[in-house]
């Protein structure tokens, strides 16, 4: 691969969402309202600014290196490798919706499954996958709640 | 003299079976994360950290340092048996140790890697517990502004030992900063950046940020590489014989490496440990860089040189004991571990300071003592009563491992506050680690900006309004001074000297 990387690329597109943020942080920074400051001192407000300030030359600097770094292999197929990732934040999202409504048991047992999906293991073996599921579910439910004493939501719980 | 008892006293606490449960069953895990590639001590003590919530503050540290010290020597299994470092401060290990596990002399190669841990790491527990009151003393002697340039130190050092990528280090340090600033000022009773929610008032916890940072983001980079398969490497490891016996490194050899050689490494990875940042991977590598300079056989290096596992394991694990020093007296962790170690100390009500010692020594003995057991028993019974099946460590499905990783690490945050809003920072944050570590961002360095952070703001405010805002109180006040003057040698050494290291190579090339 040859000539400069583009601008859609993650090296890029990541420092460039961070400066978003680093402006929303700097513009809040403004927001805040000390109580009482003696003149010439630091108030609350002061550090963020400062930091929002040493991030915008920080994040230029990236944007810099990343814009005169030649493209590689690896940036072309970028997009294509986050399709499993996103797999499982998607189900992690789901997962963490449906922990109280459902309880741990089965949105666990559900959550699992999806994972076991992703990861592709015992795709082939039904039978397999369910009890590999329930082991988990069993195990964490064990140490969790038979071992630390901890509370986890049930079903019936999530109905009411 | 009265603080030594005390520590002292930390082995009889050990004797109390929870408490040695506690520790037994932190070493196998740390093991198992250790010698897995991909999984590290940091992540198991990030899972380990919600935990900390239902359980008692002295099972929870000793738990911590025998996974530590586990973590720490378990990279060189998998290292020595099929060339993949469990952790990257074993690199030094594969290099040698799975040479000579190709000459068919895998168990002597373990052999030797768990005696040096063995050695460095109780050299290093020792070393902690010797100069522990020491260092309180010290740290007495520190004031506002040499605080502030203290953090600063370890801040400075933290970004520019991230070579090649300082720009991202100082991105990642930032970042953490800008996330402790969230909540109430560390002055003030004033709310910063909740942008009109309840829920921010109070801070980001830091259990989310290490969940996130450690065990989320794993699971997602494991989801991306999950084609990658170790058959072939495990079938080959498998077929090379692992016998008992030849785990004891004969006496001869011992003698080859010399004493001097685990003296030395281990004091040079004590040290480093106390350096902030630089963590196993730098005392392994200084420490057989060392053995190779003053070796008499530096031939044997990268063929399977037993004096350079010994060097690199001495090293590494000695460096367990020097990391807690800044971590307990200043807040600043040296590596990962220690860093959310911190989370557990904090998290149980335990302020890191000199005044740690007066008050709560009693509370941090057992943990002393568990990393000088887990070095000097734990280690070698581990190697005895396990070591034929290192090999098949590896062989568990990544599917069912990172599932399970993924429910602890969510059931976790949950159990911390019986908080679902925890558990969707955690996955939050994950997903920002994961990009952090795809495009070559430290994590550690947003974990350490997210701790150090409210101190470097809150010595930095103190200091100049004990001086009516006069910013030369730095340079005025001998300890900050200290630390400055610290602080330009280390840019020194790490950026410029090693700048000028590389064109003379290159020139000679």
């Amino acid at each position: 691969m040859s000539g400069k990387a583009g601008i859609l690329r993650l090296g890029v597109a990541f420092p460039l969402v961070l400066l978003v943020l680093t402006t929303v942080y700097f513009a809040a920074a403004f927001d805040i309202r000390a109580q009482f400051t003696p003149e010439g001192e630091m108030g609350p407000q002061h550090i963020p600014m400062l930091v929002s300030g040493l991030m915008y030359a920080a994040l230029l600097t990236v944007l810099v290196q990343e814009l005169r770094r030649p493209a590689t292999l690896a940036d072309t197929d970028e997009h294509a490798d986050l399709l499993r990732p996103a797999l499982v934040v998607v189900a992690t999202a789901a997962y963490i919706w449906l922990f109280r409504p459902l309880g741990y048991a089965l949105s666990t047992a559900l959550f699992v499954t999806s994972l076991f999906v992703v990861f592709r293991f015992q795709t082939g073996r039904p039978v397999r996958m369910a009890l590999s599921v329930v082991a988990v579910v069993a195990a964490f439910y064990g140490l969790f709640s038979g071992i630390f004493g901890v509370r986890l939501p049930t079903l019936i719980e999530g109905l009411l | 003299m009265e603080t030594l008892s005390i520590f002292a006293g930390g082995f009889a606490e050990l004797a109390d079976p929870a408490v040695l449960a506690f520790m037994v069953v932190g070493f196998l895990v740390g093991t198992f994360f250790g010698a897995m590639p991909g999984l590290t001590s940091v992540l198991a003590i990030a899972l380990l950290l919600p935990i900390t919530y239902t359980i008692d503050v002295v099972p929870a540290l000793v738990m911590s340092a025998s996974i530590f010290m586990a973590g720490m020597y378990s990279g060189s299994i998998t290292a020595t048996t099929i060339n993949i470092p469990g952790a990257p401060s074993s690199m030094m290990t594969a290099i040698e140790g799975n040479a000579l596990m190709r000459r068919g002399k895998g168990a002597n190669a373990l052999g030797h890697a768990a005696l040096g841990s063995m050695i460095g790491g109780a050299i290093g527990a020792v070393l902690l517990m010797a100069f522990m009151p020491l260092a309180a003393e010290v740290s007495l002697l520190i004031r506002t502004p040499g605080k502030f340039s203290l953090v600063l130190f370890a801040l400075v050092v933290i970004i520019i030992v991230d070579k090649g990528a300082i720009a991202k280090g100082l991105v990642a340090t930032l970042m953490g900063i800008m996330l402790a600033t969230i909540g109430i000022d560390v002055l003030q009773p004033v709310p910063r950046f909740n942008f009109g929610t309840e829920t921010l008032v109070q801070g980001i916890d830091i259990m989310p940020i290490v969940i996130g940072a450690f065990a989320v983001s794993e699971v997602l980079i494991q989801a991306q590489n999950w084609q990658s398969s170790l058959g072939a490497t495990l079938d080959k490891a498998r077929a090379i014989p692992i016998r008992r016996r030849d785990f004891l490194p004969p006496l001869s050899e011992i003698r080859e490496i010399g004493l001097f050689t685990y003296l030395k490494s281990a004091v040079i990875g004590y040290g480093i440990g106390i350096l902030p940042g630089a963590g196993g991977s730098m005392a392994a590598f200084v420490s057989y860089a060392m053995a190779r300079g003053s070796s008499k056989t530096p031939e044997a290096y990268g063929k399977g040189s037993r004096q350079g596992i010994a060097a690199a394991e001495a090293g590494n694990n000695a460096m367990c004991g020097g990391a807690f020093v800044p971590m307990l007296m200043f807040g600043i962790p040296g590596d990962p571990t220690t860093a959310v170690v911190l989370g557990v100390l904090v998290i149980n009500g335990l302020q890191p300071g000199p005044r740690l010692l007066d008050g709560q020594a009693e509370l941090l003995a057992p943990m002393f003592a568990s990393l000088l057991v887990s070095a000097l028993v734990l280690i070698p019974l581990t190697l005895f009563l396990f070591g034929p099946w290192f090999v098949r460590i590896v062989s568990i499905p990544k599917g069912l491992l990172y599932s399970a990783i993924a429910v602890v690490a969510l059931v976790g945050s949950y159990v911390a506050t019986y908080s679902v809003f925890q558990m969707s920072l955690a996955v939050i944050f994950g997903v920002l680690a994961f990009f952090m570590r795809k495009l070559g961002y430290s994590t550690v360095s947003l974990l350490l900006g997210f701790i150090l952070g409210p101190d470097l703001e809150q010595y930095l405010r103190r200091a100049l309004s004990l001086s009516d805002g006069n910013p030369l109180v730095f340079l005025t006040s001998l300890d900050s001074l200290f630390f400055l003057v610290l602080t330009a040698i280390f840019v020194y050494l790490i950026l410029f000297r090693r700048k000028a290291a590389g064109k003379t190579a290159s020139a000679q090339a």
